[in-house]
């Protein structure tokens, strides 16, 4: 019997991972038009505003750009713990930790100067995230506990932090009751660079510019990848693994915290329930199809801030916003789907009895 | 044995049971046609109970526990198993979880059952245990295949033997009745396609390392080895022999760092270092070619020039930065100097051969200027010329004066190249030869056990 069979290839592809996304963004947009016709709309129309409402002007590109800001800080502060085969699953939290730490100075400093405000907003981001980080940090390092586990669970105590302080105590006087918190003082406000694309677009390019040098040219990420690689060679060349744990996860929950204040400062008017608006977890996709390289991380980002932007743009031509999210889940599954074939190759069984490095493989 | 339980499929040949050829596509397949395997790692739900992990994959669709819960304890009273079929599993011991792996086969109905080193997680009254139950299974029809590299063992428990040697048969189906053990050992240590010369013997030097009365425990947490006292001098080359499995791999680890010892002491030129890290051992003139390459002295996803690199980075710093033109020239001169065969120094080192990757190796180590090697099993899996480079490696680090341990289950290789040869057995030290003068015939007699540290079988 010939049954098809998965068989690891000596040498992937060459250029495999750009291909595998563009693969998988063609499966999205051949899937979405047979989604789009069964919903009774036209493909292409809808197509043309997807791709103008997010690369068709300076104005679209702005929003996209804005978009992709968060989910690339996002997506490297999960690359960064993944150099390491660490998984940080709380991304999403740690934002919203920044955020809150940013919303914070930004109430105690009102009439500080501009720049200084900002500054001290988003060095408390960092603080914020890096904070929430540090229990499962901690926890990994020294008593081995699983930190996806961990960081997974606490983004629920901060989107309840958060619930909390708008509802109570940072409640707007001024909102008619609404649970708002009050908006930040204008000199609290990232400077926009064009249209509305904010300053934030280069902190995050300097943020992932600075940790991909540091993994792929430092010392200190060359240990890092070797623990990556094997934790037993790591501890035969002296490589402390404990130590190295703990600095990657809160530096993994810095770099989320300061996308959570960029965020507050550059988009959002005030601290909300939605600050984070599920970047966090976008982030985890944004690092997976980065293959967890920081310097993979920005063009991946921008595309998926370009199908999210897009995506939203349909909702005003009657298309249900589930509809792009099915998009968005098809983009992911072709990505990942085309960057197997670019590691694996389809044998049938029979004609391949000298290959036999099968996934099984262990 | 991996392909007669279903795990993996042959690329050649075929498997006849009952004289019917079968081909087995999962191990639901081998289950079914009768043969059931208990692996090494036990293959066990931890929250489940000792029942429902019987049942594991043959349950019914509607679960009676009680039920369950009695027919298992029946058929675990037929065979002598004594375990509580309702108490949860991760309360018990790995001797009570085997029997419930043993059990899982016997619910099945497997006629043939395979057990992959079943000792290595027991302790010697378990082992004893473990005789009584394989005996009665055999007296109730049921044939097994006893996977072991102890060799009382193997005649304690079977009827016959057969030897396996990197992939080949050297012998088989021995009875043990009438076969000598020493045969039996000679069998399993075999003997090298071809080794370096015979070295010039030298003078050696001073102790640099220094073992006393030095202890460890395995991985599970069964004593590997205890009170080894012997001493490496400048100049020679100790080497220990012993069937795999006996506490080399365990020495090995705890003389380079990576495994804690619970009692004695370890000291290199002169200075203790029972508790050093690893790196200080390194810096300190300690080199160590573990036995499995890849897993602990190499990081296979990374480049050929990281590997490289792992011992001396720190040293090709400026600021923060590693600078890469450094790293990559000391990269070629590695391969350069030890003949390691690679097109690109920038591909992942998984691309690298066994051998190649093994050059590479031992470049990196040696190029310390080592005072003491730890070389474990390092012609293991090389082709001729590649075990020939290795150890002429080693034989001219000791003509240079430092003082090499090499562990190798390859006696005739240590019976060449060595200067003293310890035997271990057990954990323990059962001989020491000069192997100029020592026959295969003595050594692999200190190789079984004597019978009195170990079990009674």
């Amino acid at each position: 019997m010939r049954r098809p069979r998965l068989s690891l290839r000596e040498q992937p592809l060459p250029g495999g991972q750009p291909l595998a996304f563009g693969t998988g963004l063609l499966i999205a947009l051949i899937v979405g038009i047979l989604l789009l016709l069964a919903a009774g709309h036209e493909p292409l129309k809808i197509y043309s505003r997807m791709f103008e409402a997010s690369l068709g002007d300076p104005d679209a590109w702005a929003k996209t750009i804005n978009r992709a800001i968060p989910l690339g800080l996002a997506g490297l502060a999960v690359a960064i713990a993944g150099s390491m085969g660490l998984w940080n699953i709380g991304a999403e939290g740690q934002i919203m930790a920044g955020a809150i730490a940013a919303a914070w100075v930004a109430r105690i400093g009102g009439d500080w100067p501009g720049i200084i405000l900002i500054a001290m907003m988003l060095i408390a981001a960092v603080g914020g995230g890096g904070v929430l980080a540090l229990g499962p940090a901690l926890a990994r390092a020294k008593l081995g506990v699983n930190e996806i586990i961990t960081t997974l669970m606490l983004n629920e105590v901060a989107i309840r932090l958060v619930q909390w302080l708008i509802h109570g105590p940072w409640k707007d006087p001024d909102s008619y009751n609404f649970p708002l918190a009050p908006m930040l003082p204008d000199q609290a406000r990232l400077p926009t660079l064009f249209s509305r694309a904010h300053f934030g677009l280069l902190i995050a390019a300097a943020v992932i510019v600075i940790a991909s040098v540091a993994v792929r040219y430092t010392a200190w990420g060359y240990e890092l990848r070797i623990a990556g690689s094997s934790e037993a060679t790591a501890r035969y060349s002296g490589i402390s693994l404990s130590k190295k744990i703990l600095t990657v996860l809160v530096l993994s929950g810095a770099v989320a915290g300061l996308a959570g204040g960029v965020e507050l400062s550059g988009t959002a008017d005030r601290l909300t329930e939605t600050i984070s608006n599920g970047f966090g977890f976008a982030g985890i996709i944004v690092a997976a199809l980065a293959l967890m390289r920081p310097s993979g991380v920005a063009v991946v980002a921008l595309l998926f801030g370009a199908v999210q932007i897009g995506g939203q743009s349909i909702q005003t031509l009657g298309v249900s916003s589930s509809v792009s999210t099915i998009l968005q889940a098809f983009v992911l599954f072709g990505a990942i789907g085309a960057g197997v074939f670019s590691r694996y190759r389809v044998v049938l069984d029979a004609d391949t009895r000298s290959s036999n490095k099968e996934l099984s493989d262990d | 044995m991996n392909i007669l339980a279903g795990v993996y499929r042959p690329d050649n040949g075929e498997l006849k049971i009952h004289g019917q050829p079968h081909q087995f596509r999962n191990p639901a397949d081998a289950l079914n046609a009768g043969i059931g395997m208990v692996h090494q790692e036990f293959r066990l739900i931890p929250s489940f109970s000792v029942a429902e992990n019987v049942i594991l994959g043959s349950a019914a669709r509607v679960l009676r526990n009680k039920q369950v819960e009695l027919e298992v304890s029946e058929l675990a009273e037929r065979f002598g198993l004594k375990v509580d079929p309702s108490q949860p599993l991760w309360q018990l011991s790995m001797g009570e979880r085997q029997k419930v792996e043993i059990l899982k086969i016997l619910w099945r109905n497997a006629q043939v059952l395979i057990l992959d080193e079943p000792t290595t997680v027991l302790t010697p009254s378990e082992v004893d245990e473990l005789g009584e139950i394989l005996t009665k299974m055999a007296e109730d029809g049921r044939s097994i295949i006893f996977i072991s590299h102890k060799l009382h063992e193997v005649s304690g428990i079977c009827d016959e033997a057969t030897v396996l040697r990197q992939g080949k048969t050297v012998a088989s189906a021995l009875p043990i009745e009438s076969t000598d053990q020493r045969e039996l050992a000679q069998l399993m240590v075999g003997t090298s396609a071809s080794t370096a010369d015979r070295p010039e013997p030298n003078t050696p030097g001073g102790p640099l390392l220094e073992l006393d009365r030095l202890s460890a425990l395995g991985d599970r947490g069964l004593e590997a080895f205890s009170n080894l006292t012997f001493q490496v001098n400048a100049g020679e080359i100790v080497g220990i022999a012993g069937v795999a499995g006996n506490g080399q791999r365990e020495l090995a680890d705890v003389i380079a760092g990576l495994r804690p010892s619970t009692a004695g002491s370890l000291s290199m030129n002169g200075s203790d270092i029972t508790e050093a890290s690893p790196q200080f051992r390194f810096k300190s003139g300690l080199a160590y070619i573990p036995e499995d390459r890849l897993g602990v002295g190499l990081a296979p996803r990374l480049s050929i020039t990281d590997n490289a690199i792992l011992r001396v980075y720190r040293q090709q710093r400026r600021g923060p930065f590693i600078l890469a033109e450094k790293a990559l020239a000391y990269c070629k001169d590695i391969v350069q100097r030890f003949g390691v065969r690679s097109a690109d120094l920038d591909g992942p080192i998984a691309a690298l051969s066994g051998g190649n990757l093994q050059r590479l190796l031992v470049g990196r180590e040696l190029d310390g200027q080592p005072s003491v090697i730890v070389a474990s099993q390092p012609t293991r899996g090389l082709d001729v010329q590649g075990v020939k480079a290795i150890q002429e490696l080693l034989i001219e680090q000791r003509n240079s004066g430092v003082a090499v341990i090499m562990i190798s289950e390859d006696l005739d290789e240590l019976l060449t190249i060595a200067d003293r040869l310890l035997v271990m057995e057990s954990g323990l030290i059962r001989g020491e030869f000069d192997p100029r003068t020592a026959s295969r015939d003595e050594v692999g007699m200190a190789m079984l056990s004597d019978g009195q540290a170990t079990t009674g079988i």
